[in-house]
């Protein structure tokens, strides 16, 4: 409706609409605008590839880090299969009073799986493994003790609670000690942590110039179109009209250096994919480089969509309110 | 329609372009405002069109003062007013037709809508062949013809125009003014700033004459006293 002249409608009013059409029409204009906008990009392609390019790989070293540290932690999660506890029997302990303590150690909700070592099964294997076979024949008794082999649930092999559960363990009755090899564990976890901070902080820099490098392509756009924009202005555009295309090419450079950004980890996955399976098999261990999922593929161009978005927003909000048309 | 009540504009740095500027043109009219160069001619226009707000007194557009009109109620304002300025100012990268469709889509017009209604206008300037065309591939008076079809294309109740005519030869300019006398017969408020004395000479409608930002010539003023 007309501000200055009561009963003056626009083009737009004087066709009756409903409520439907109304809303499906500024539906199909917000489109429009970003099918518009998507074609301003194709006019300038140079231009255009060098932003998505550079996007694109700034994009890509923050997915490759977070990939290192997922594969990282798959092999971790290996090593904290390792996390076993060894419970020494005294040797006070008959055999029933053992059997005894083995069948209640497997009712314990923190323990996944409970194996006994007789103290004569024990000799035998050390016999076999120490080369001193025929040294110990020499020995009036057997001076092994019997041992428990406690396995933790997953939720009790990380370190503190795998601690716990070996304090726990010791004050049985039946144990005189008990043995858990987890310093090397905590150590890589905790360079693992380390890895993890690291990784976040790197990105969040990344991610802060893909924001800086967005909105800085869009100021210049602005600057660009300058006389337009002023001409728009003149003949009664808000600025909310004003601010979509450039909020679409925003976006749409977020959407593409995403996939971009996708395209280069999997080429890259690809690439080293042989090579680790080489060197595992050299381990003789099956371990195989884990790629982003497809939900990981999603959150990635969302990301950079959001933070074409966020940049292009900045400078629309900052530099399209200063030009104003200067002169009739 | 336009009534300016004691209006002055003062710019930043002391220069007073407008002081206690008093005159009323009626809906409907067609009226000059004249004045040698750096007169007020176009700080009057930018007031009407809110490009500026005065330093002192009211500016009304039908009743409606200006100076209540909030920042973001401005580009409704200017929707209501066409506006065409002596160096065009069309957008070079776009067509003819995206440059006259522009108000239309700017209002959120059906395209079938626009399309008409930029046929409509273009025919009236007699450039509807030009229509795929860009802007530097036509003539002076016919960039100008574009400008005034672009004003014209939403059937704006006011029409103001800045040296329309400056860069053209006196023909093309009573081609051009005729076609505001058009739109003035169809009922449309045309003021037209302009110092070609000849031009105005030609025609017989009300001229307003403004001098070192003072009105200094009003032919109705002078009526009613």
């Amino acid at each position: 409706m007309s501000l200055l002249f009561k009963g003056r409608k626009s083009q737009n009013e004087r066709v009756k609409k409903s409520l439907f059409a109304a809303g499906y029409f500024f539906v199909l204009n917000i489109f429009r605008q970003g099918v518009h906008s998507l074609g301003e990009m194709w006019r300038t392609p140079m231009a255009s590839m060098m932003t998505i390019a550079v996007l694109g790989l700034s994009l890509t070293l923050p997915a490759t880090l977070y990939l290192v540290v997922k594969n990282v932690q798959q092999v971790s999660s290996g090593f904290e299969e390792a996390a076993e506890i060894s419970l020494f029997v005294k040797e006070s302990m008959s055999e029933q009073e053992t059997q005894t303590l083995v069948k209640r150690l497997a009712l314990y909700p923190e323990i996944d799986k409970v194996s006994f070592i007789s103290k004569q099964k024990a000799l035998i294997e050390f016999k076999q493994v120490s080369g001193f076979g025929q040294a110990l024949d020499y020995l009036d008794a057997n001076p092994l003790p019997d041992v428990v082999i406690v396995t933790p649930t997953s939720r009790h092999r990380q370190p503190n609670a795998a601690q716990a559960l070996l304090k726990k363990l010791e004050a049985e009755r039946e144990v005189d000690f008990g043995k858990l090899d987890i310093a090397w564990l905590e150590r890589l976890n905790a360079l693992l942590s380390l890895l993890k901070e690291s990784v976040i902080t790197i990105a969040l820099l990344l991610l802060t110039s893909v924001t800086l490098i967005i909105g800085n392509t869009i100021r210049l756009s602005i600057m660009d179109k300058k006389e337009e924009i002023q001409v728009m202005k003149l003949v009664g555009a808000t600025n909310t009209f004003i601010h979509a295309p450039f909020l679409w090419t925003g976006i749409w450079y977020g959407i593409v250096g995403g996939l971009f950004a996708f395209i280069c980890v999997a080429l890259m996955m690809w690439w080293l994919g042989s090579a680790v399976t080489q060197v595992a098999g050299v381990y003789q261990t099956n371990f195989n480089l884990i790629g982003l999922s497809l939900g990981e593929f999603g959150a990635l161009v969302l990301l950079a969509t959001s933070l074409g978005f966020v940049g292009s927003y900045l400078s629309v909000n900052r530099y399209i309110k200063e030009i104003e048309p200067d002169k009739v | 329609m336009i009534n300016f009540q004691q209006v002055s504009k003062t710019y930043p740095g002391g220069h007073r372009a407008l002081e206690k500027v008093n005159f009323h043109v009626k809906p409907g009219e067609l009226a000059f405002l004249t004045g040698h160069s750096g007169a007020g001619k176009s700080t009057l226009l930018k007031l009407i069109s809110l490009m500026e707000r005065p330093s002192a007194g009211h500016v009304f557009i039908n009743g409606v003062d200006l100076n209540a009109v909030k920042s973001r109620q401005i580009p409704y304002v200017r929707r209501d007013i066409g506006i065409i300025f002596q160096n065009h100012r069309l957008l070079e990268r776009h067509t003819i037709f995206d440059n006259v469709a522009l108000p239309l889509i700017i209002e959120g017009t059906h395209h079938k809508q626009v399309e008409k209604r930029v046929h409509g206008a273009l025919d009236k300037v007699g450039l509807l062949d030009k229509v795929k065309c860009h802007p530097s591939t036509l003539s002076g008076g016919e960039q100008q013809r574009v400008g005034i079809a672009r004003a014209i294309v939403n059937s704006p109740p006011l029409l103001l125009a800045d040296e329309p005519t400056g860069n053209l030869d006196p023909e093309l300019s009573m081609d051009i003014l005729r076609l505001f006398e058009e739109f003035n017969n169809h009922g449309t408020t045309v003021l037209i700033a302009t110092h070609d004395l000849g031009l105005i000479s030609r025609m017989k409608y009300r001229s307003l004459t403004l001098k070192d930002g003072r009105m200094s010539q009003d032919p109705l003023a002078e009526a009613t006293l």
